[in-house]
């Protein structure tokens, strides 16, 4: 009978302890394919930030400060989680590559998605090791709240706003004020992405400009058949022909020039979105992921950012 | 000498009554914390405050029509489909019944680009409808095409078993004493296979509701016109919390009310052969 309740009170708080403890080891990832020695030196100059002992199983070489401090990683350090928005979606593969060229070893996975659903997810708890945010004013939200590690918030990358259209420009838009034109459809992102902000501040500037004015803001507005919920799903539309004009950023058209026609914004009346990139003090890879910012920030990466369309700073 | 203990045995029930009540307690308590959480997140006065929201009124609104008309759709054309796929056998019938079953494990967000690669304006189809000067893309008559799409299969293949379990004898009888087809199946067959069609319509009803990864490919997101509540759930969450949280808790409520209205139908018999 005694026995019975022990064993019955004893599944009881292993059914609890189940459901009230935290998972223990987001740090350690899942092996990719190649098997990763422990890394050489870096190759670049000193790194700002000190490598934090963090990953609890994993053996260890210690940190041996000296006059260039070269930290060395074991396998789970040199995994970089980088929450990305989801306009780098083409560059992605390049950086990456980038990335792991200038330090060997290191490996970074990318999680695409518009900046919003992003933010949300880290305030509900997702890890992650690095985060770009396409909006200053989620980076706020997010530097507000405390998720950074202070000073390792910096501007990345800017964007401005370009208007793309199917290759054959189907409803022979020649114009932005062409984009009134009755029976046009135009696709958006939604005002929570930050591409979606962008676009409504470009449109509100346009309207105010003489050539333009309240009626063609009206008529814009009408055009639109949807609010999409990231930016690449908007090119995708343009791109699928389903719709007769986009706003997206303007790396988007200069990656995909084979697939759009574009109209510029004037840049006066235009909105450049800067995008950050900052190291998350939840991080359990701090080192590999300020070696992602650098590289980031780096000739390199900026060069390969440039050659995909975004505006250095 | 001590009879037999029965001690060994009180406990062994025990252990199994209480291992049986831990098991069904956490079951229910992971399929039902979460929807509680929904509940606890929000308060009664924020709640109904943000029913009167023009957003929320508006998804709902499309959400309940669309669903609606779907559910019609289907049911006027999947009961006939449903009566001669069950009562004849002929060439092609194994396909068909893979076809039926084919929405239910494809992603929805396959079905709703496959829908668009078909009927947008540049679309296989979608072209000539374009050239007819119907649009089908990014309209309301898209988030219908999309419901009745993932949804039918929940209706056909209750529809399907149901005639082809139903006890022929009685439409036999019907015919015998001068009925028609038609008469026989409208007023012998379908009545007494009513509960179990009316549960497959219910949750036909409750999945077109739900759909969300065809709606946005192929319809679009524009409050009003294509944003269900599934959408502005999803739109909202990240722009306005109390709106999501809102919308989140009707459709939890609207599914409740479905899953009890199917459990109240199955209850009645369908007369078997």
């Amino acid at each position: 009978m005694i026995i019975g309740i022990v064993i019955n009170l004893l599944l009881v708080t292993a059914l609890i302890a189940g459901c009230t403890s935290t998972s223990t080891a987001p740090a350690t990832p899942s092996a990719t394919a190649a098997p990763v020695s422990t890394p050489a030196a870096l190759e670049t100059a000193a790194p700002t930030l000190v490598v934090t002992t963090a990953a609890p199983a994993a053996t260890k070489e210690a940190v041996k400060p000296t006059s260039t401090p070269k930290p060395v990683y074991t396998y789970s350090e040199g995994n970089v989680v980088a929450y990305t928005a989801a306009s780098l979606s083409g560059v992605s593969p390049k950086l990456a590559e980038g990335f792991e060229k200038m330090y060997p070893g290191h490996k970074v996975v990318f999680n695409l998605a518009g900046t919003q659903a992003l933010k949300t997810q880290v305030q509900n708890g997702a890890y992650c090791d690095v985060f770009i945010s396409a909006s200053n004013s989620y980076t706020n939200e997010l530097t507000k709240g405390g998720y950074f590690v202070s000073g390792t918030v910096k501007p990345l990358t800017s964007n401005y706003v370009i208007v793309i259209l199917p290759k054959d420009n189907p409803a022979n838009i020649r114009s932005l004020s062409d984009l009134a034109k009755k029976g046009v459809k135009i696709a958006v992102a939604d005002k929570s992405v930050p591409v979606g902000t962008a676009t409504t501040s470009v449109i509100a500037n346009l309207a105010k400009s003489a050539n333009y004015g309240k009626e063609w803001n009206s008529s814009v507005y009408g055009n639109i058949v949807t609010y999409e919920t990231s930016e690449p799903a908007v090119a995708g539309k343009v791109e699928l022909g389903e719709v007769d004009a986009g706003f997206v950023y303007e790396s988007t058209y200069i990656a995909g020039k084979d697939k759009f026609v574009a109209i510029s914004v004037p840049k006066a009346i235009n909105y450049l979105q800067t995008y950050t990139i900052g190291v998350m003090k939840d991080s359990t890879s701090k080192g590999a992921a300020a070696d992602f910012e650098t590289f980031m920030l780096s000739a390199d990466g900026q060069q390969i950012l440039e050659d995909y369309g975004f505006r250095p700073l | 000498m001590k009879p037999p203990s029965l001690i060994p045995e009180k406990y062994r029930r025990l252990f199994l009554y209480t291992g049986a009540i831990v098991l069904v307690l956490s079951v229910t308590l992971y399929l039902a914390l979460p929807i509680a959480a929904l509940f606890f997140r929000t308060t009664p006065e924020l709640f109904w405050a943000s029913l009167s929201d023009p957003l929320v009124i508006s998804a709902l609104w499309l959400s309940l029509t669309t669903s609606a008309i779907s559910l019609l759709v289907v049911i006027l054309v999947g009961t006939p489909f449903a009566y001669v796929h069950s009562r004849s056998a002929y060439p092609g019938k194994v396909l068909v019944d893979t076809l039926i079953d084919l929405p239910l494990v494809l992603p929805p967000a396959v079905a709703g680009f496959a829908l668009l690669v078909l009927y947008g304006r540049m679309g296989l189809l979608g072209q000539y409808f374009r050239m007819l000067g119907i649009p089908i893309a990014f309209t309301t008559l898209a988030v219908i095409m999309a419901q009745i799409f993932v949804a039918s299969p929940f209706y056909l293949r209750q529809a399907k078993s149901l005639f082809e379990q139903f006890d022929r004898s009685y439409e036999h009888t019907a015919r015998t004493l001068g009925a028609s087809p038609l008469r026989t199946f409208l007023t012998i067959t379908l009545p007494l296979t009513a509960g179990g069609l009316v549960s497959g319509a219910v949750m036909t009803f409750g999945r077109a509701l739900g759909e969300f990864g065809a709606t946005i490919m192929f319809a679009g997101n524009l409050p009003g016109v294509t944003q269900t509540m599934p959408l502005a759930v999803y739109v909202g969450m990240e722009s306005n919390f109390n709106l999501g949280l809102t919308i989140s808790i009707l459709l939890v409520i609207i599914s409740f009310l479905i899953m009890i209205a199917v459990r109240i139908l199955t209850k009645t018999e369908v007369p078997h052969a």
